[in-house]
């Protein structure tokens, strides 16, 4: 070890730490040797008492100013640090609020455009309802209104005598509709359902809900030789008609 | 060991005290003028590596480690780092400009040299110019002694003994310094 220990002074490693010229690895180990060696220890604070006292015989009387120029740039550095962290603190305020007003604009943004095809969809929705009903109107004035428009009149058979209800059927147009007058109370599991057979098949019209409104005219496909049935069916409907609870037929 | 003074001074640096430069001046200002002044030949490019070295010290001040290093050792690195990173930024130095010339000991104007700069002038004159060039060569070249013997063309050996006897020589000055530097701290 004393070796060790000699070999490393005798190297310059000490010298050169001492004023700073080691690369970083040579001071890592200078470091160690350091720490690990007292001898070394001892030699180093022996060279830093050296050079401080070899530096002071080079001293030279400094200008007159220079310590007033020193002093003023570390106090203008120290300003300008010190208005940089407040620009620095201003500008991160002014960064966030305008960071959080820009997620709060880009979700109002988000929303009302959700809203907006929303209320779009909305009026297209609208818009094709009322083409419907506005159609289904005009088809109504045209039956009613059209010479050759028959009227039927459709009476409930026992089951339902009291069902009354008017068929208006147009073969040139080829619009048939039925205004469904009265309709006899049901228990409540059961419903009245359309049916209307055209061309061969059975077409689902639907449930009659309660009659609100007598006036109102209900569209029924148009066929030659069709049939328009009203059956009783479970609540909810049925997906084929129940012959044996047909209360009224209507051939138009 | 570091002094009172030493002490003290670390303590206003780490709390970012600028007292810290005024007193860093006071005590080691001339000093390092004369190491910057060593190193770069020119007074006002010494003068700008000392300012720009204070700034090192106050900006660099919180990576000082009183563990590893005397105060002044510090001091002394960034100076002369500061001192030789100017002479290259000037780019216009050849080496040999770098080089330490025995003559440069006795070129100093003797105007506005203070009574204890006086002093330790005659100190250094203790100390013979062969004894000084090693020295010079150990402290501010850096050089190793095998450089030193190749640049001085002296004999390894003779460069180890020199520098045996220019440290002894330097011992003998320390009494000195240490009472300089006590009168200092007293005047705090």
């Amino acid at each position: 070890m004393k070796e060790k220990i000699h070999n490393f002074l005798e190297s310059d490693l000490l010298e050169k730490y001492l004023i700073g010229e080691t690369t970083l690895e040579e001071r890592h180990r200078v470091e160690r040797y350091i720490a690990m060696y007292p001898e070394i220890r001892e030699a180093y604070r022996e060279l830093e008492d050296n050079l401080e006292t070899f530096a002071r015989l080079y001293a030279r009387k400094a200008p007159e100013g220079l310590k007033n120029r020193i002093t003023l740039s570390i106090r203008n550095q120290q300003a300008g640090r010190k208005r940089f962290i407040r620009y620095a603190i201003a500008a991160s305020i002014a960064m966030l609020f305008f960071a959080t007003s820009s997620v709060f604009f880009w979700n109002q943004n988000q929303h009302l455009q959700q809203e907006n095809a929303m209320v779009t969809d909305q009026i297209r929705v609208l818009e094709a309802d009322m083409k419907e009903q506005l159609e289904d109107v005009r088809n109504q004035f045209i039956v009613l209104n059209n010479p050759g428009t028959r009227k039927y009149m459709v009476n409930g058979n026992k089951k339902a005598q009291e069902l009354k209800a008017i068929a208006y059927v147009n073969p040139i147009k080829k619009l048939s509709y039925i205004n469904v007058r009265n309709l006899p109370q049901l228990p409540e599991d059961q419903c009245y359902q359309m049916w209307a057979e055209v061309n061969g098949s059975m077409v689902n019209l639907g449930i009659l809900k309660d009659i609100q409104d007598k006036d109102k005219l209900m569209a029924l496909p148009y066929g030659e030789k069709a049939v328009g049935y009203i059956t009783i069916e479970p609540k909810g409907g049925n997906i084929a008609p129940s012959v044996q609870n047909i209360v009224a037929n209507i051939k138009y | 060991m570091s002094t009172l003074l030493e002490k003290h001074i670390v303590e206003l640096l780490k709390e970012s005290n600028d007292k810290a430069i005024s007193l860093l001046y006071e005590h080691y200002g001339d000093t390092l003028y004369g190491v910057a002044f060593k190193v770069v030949r020119n007074e006002e490019l010494a003068q700008d590596v000392v300012q720009e070295s204070f700034i090192k010290i106050w900006n660099k001040s919180h990576t000082y480690d009183a563990s590893k290093a005397k105060l002044f050792t510090w001091l002394f690195r960034i100076t002369r780092n500061t001192a030789i990173d100017k002479l290259r930024s000037i780019g216009n130095k050849s080496d040999r400009e770098i080089q330490m010339d025995v003559s440069d000991v006795y070129n100093l104007g003797v105007e506005g040299i203070q009574p204890e700069l006086m002093d330790m002038r005659k100190q250094l004159d203790k100390i013979e110019p062969k004894y000084q060039i090693v020295l010079e060569a150990l402290f501010f070249e850096g050089m190793t002694q095998q450089e030193a013997s190749e640049e001085l063309d002296i004999p390894l050996g003779t460069v180890k003994s020199r520098l045996k006897i220019g440290l002894r020589e330097l011992k003998k000055i320390y009494g000195a310094a240490s009472f300089v530097l006590f009168y200092l701290s007293q005047g705090l």
